[in-house]
């Protein structure tokens, strides 16, 4: 037996898939109210559908110090001590900081999402609702991206070629529907950021009882944030969507990177996952008027709260 | 706001270049927001639009300040840092929403993390969706800037249903010291169940002084009341005996005389 080539879907995913369009058989991720949501709305689910990738990532671009990290930025060269020393990812040409690994991992999630859609489509489904991307980390550079999500069909005439994708639930799909927003499709957004320590780091730190801003990390992270918004904007444009909900909060982490001898860089990673939206009708529509209620549900409160800290 | 008072709050030039982007009404603007869907919607039928997700941030370096052994005291150069730092990340996230021409923002968290890397650096955030009234109305505050709200989607639009407005969300913050006992008092009080008198006092003094704290704010907002309070204990990387005492809200004005709302229905739900 020849191994896969990587084109399509591997073959135990095929005979899954050709299995599930012959039986009548029909399987879901849904939960009864997500089941009962997506019903209401003139969808029924199809089945559970999968994309998954190992990406090696062996190359992560320019490793060295953030001070030289620039290369491909515009102005970066002969810059002077004038040039910004935040390099973004997305802020100059595709080998700018740390472009080649955010290409990478956008690569990971795009083939992981192409794939699950390839299998709704071989289900003949319209959308893929309450989709959940993980990422694993396998060790020695391997990663594995997964999407998961319900393939749902349309109940009406008309069907798509294209299926939508959503992280949103069934219930919260239904509720958009009956208000004229149609999810569009799942967009991230993700950047990564390099800075050299230098006296605008290293000065506020040295005053070790003071109470000061470290302006130099405020500008890595609001940069790095900044781009990953612009990632998610630009992608949601794209795709022809008019808003993005956010999935999750806007994520960050900041590592220390030994860049060349006794000498450290910061490197911060920003990621945003959404679910791009698009308004069906022409007028512009208001919601459902809600109903006030009181739930007879026992255990104290629950409005959820958003918690400050 | 001029650019230079932007440039001085201190949002960088990519983050002013995504907002030009997003103006509403410009071809190919969208909205992005992290309200949940219920949020969005019941946020749309309070008669507000959202433009985008606003943050601010600010990197903080707490200075260092130890207090007297046998002492109950206020850490005031902490207080002020965490006060400082927070109120950093908000003007931030304000200017933001100020230059996508918002009249508030709901749905604001602030969150602070102890950064591994660097000694006693922490980052402070807040973020928030920035709307505008469909019907122009005056919904900003006395002093002309967008209302801040950390009122959930729900909250804010039961809130508008029965009559307020948010003004600006209004924190107080303490930064507070409880004495150790001493070893001869720790002692006599062993084998009995006993108030020790000094450690109720010291944290009724921390939560009083971030609760008027808040207080003050509001009264500078010239706010009916204040909504939504929560007073948190915030350990933070002091050690046991020093904690943060922190007190946040948000203050709401009348919008009308009355504040009556629809009779709630009961409902019995069909999950758990």
């Amino acid at each position: 037996m020849t191994p896969w080539d990587g084109t399509g879907l591997p073959p135990a995913a095929q005979a899954r898939v050709d299995r599930a369009r012959s039986s009548g058989v029909r399987s879901s991720l849904l939960s009864v109210p997500g089941h009962v949501g997506i019903e209401s709305c003139g969808f029924e689910p199809v089945g559970e559908v999968m994309g998954c990738i190992v990406e090696y990532i062996g190359f992560q671009g320019y490793g060295g110090c953030g001070w030289y990290g620039a290369y491909g930025a515009p102005g970066a060269w002969g810059g002077g001590y004038a040039a910004p020393p935040t390099v973004t990812s997305g802020s100059g040409s595709g080998w700018a900081g740390f472009a080649p690994y955010v290409n990478a991992l956008y690569h990971g999630w795009d083939t992981a999402l192409h794939r699950m859609l390839t299998e709704a489509r071989a289900l003949g489904a319209d959308g893929v609702v309450g989709v959940s991307l993980t990422e694993q980390h396998l060790g020695t550079g391997n990663r594995e991206f997964v999407a998961l999500g319900t393939a749902v069909r349309s109940t009406g005439a008309t069907h798509v070629s294209r299926p939508f994708t959503t992280t949103l639930a069934g219930q919260d799909v239904a509720k958009l529907v009956h208000s004229g927003w149609m999810p569009a499709a799942i967009i991230v957004g993700i950047s990564v950021a390099i800075r050299h320590d230098d006296y605008r780091t290293f000065a506020a730190q040295r005053a070790w009882a003071a109470n000061v801003e470290v302006d130099g990390y405020t500008e890595l992270v609001t940069a790095v944030r900044a781009d990953a918004r612009r990632q998610l904007e630009r992608r949601t444009a794209h795709s022809g969507a008019e808003g993005a909900i956010l999935d999750s909060p806007v994520r960050l982490s900041v590592h220390e990177l030994e860049a060349g001898e006794s000498h450290r860089d910061h490197v911060a990673e920003s990621s945003v996952l959404a679910s791009a939206i698009v308004r069906f009708h022409r007028a512009e529509t208001l919601p459902p008027t809600p109903t006030m209620v009181l739930s007879l549900r026992g255990g104290g409160a629950t409005i959820r709260r958003r918690t400050a800290r | 706001m001029t650019d230079q008072e932007r440039e001085a709050v201190g949002i960088p030039e990519d983050a002013m270049r995504r907002l030009a982007e997003m103006r509403p009404g410009s071809p190919g603007a969208l909205f992005t927001s992290d309200l949940s869907v219920n949020e969005f919607l019941l946020v749309r039928e309070a008669g507000f639009r959202p433009l985008g997700l606003v943050l601010g941030s600010s990197i903080y370096h707490v200075g260092l300040q130890i207090g007297r052994w046998s002492q109950n005291m206020e850490l005031d150069k902490l207080s002020q840092a965490m006060y400082h730092a927070r109120e950093l990340a908000m003007t931030r996230m304000e200017a933001e929403a100020d230059a996508l021409g918002a009249d508030g923002i709901v749905g604001v968290r602030l969150e602070i993390e102890f950064k591994e890397f660097g000694n006693d650096l922490a980052e402070f955030v807040a973020v928030g969706t920035a709307v505008k009234a469909d019907e122009a109305g005056s919904w900003r505050n006395d002093e002309g800037k967008p209302f801040t709200s950390d009122l959930s989607g729900q909250d804010f639009w039961t809130l508008v249903q029965a009559g307020y407005a948010p003004l600006g969300m209004v924190m107080g913050s303490c930064v507070y010291h409880i004495a150790h006992q001493r070893g001869f008092a720790a002692l006599s009080n062993v084998g009995r169940n006993v108030e020790i008198p000094q450690f109720t006092e010291a944290l009724y003094d921390a939560r009083e002084l971030a609760m008027s704290r808040m207080q003050a704010e509001a009264e500078q907002l010239h706010a009916e009341g204040i909504v939504g309070v929560q007073l948190l204990s915030l350990a933070h990387r002091w050690g046991g005996h020093t904690t943060e005492f922190f007190a946040i809200g948000t203050a709401v004005r009348p919008l009308r005389a009355d504040h009556t709302i629809a009779t709630p229905q009961l409902v019995l739900p069909l999950t758990d």
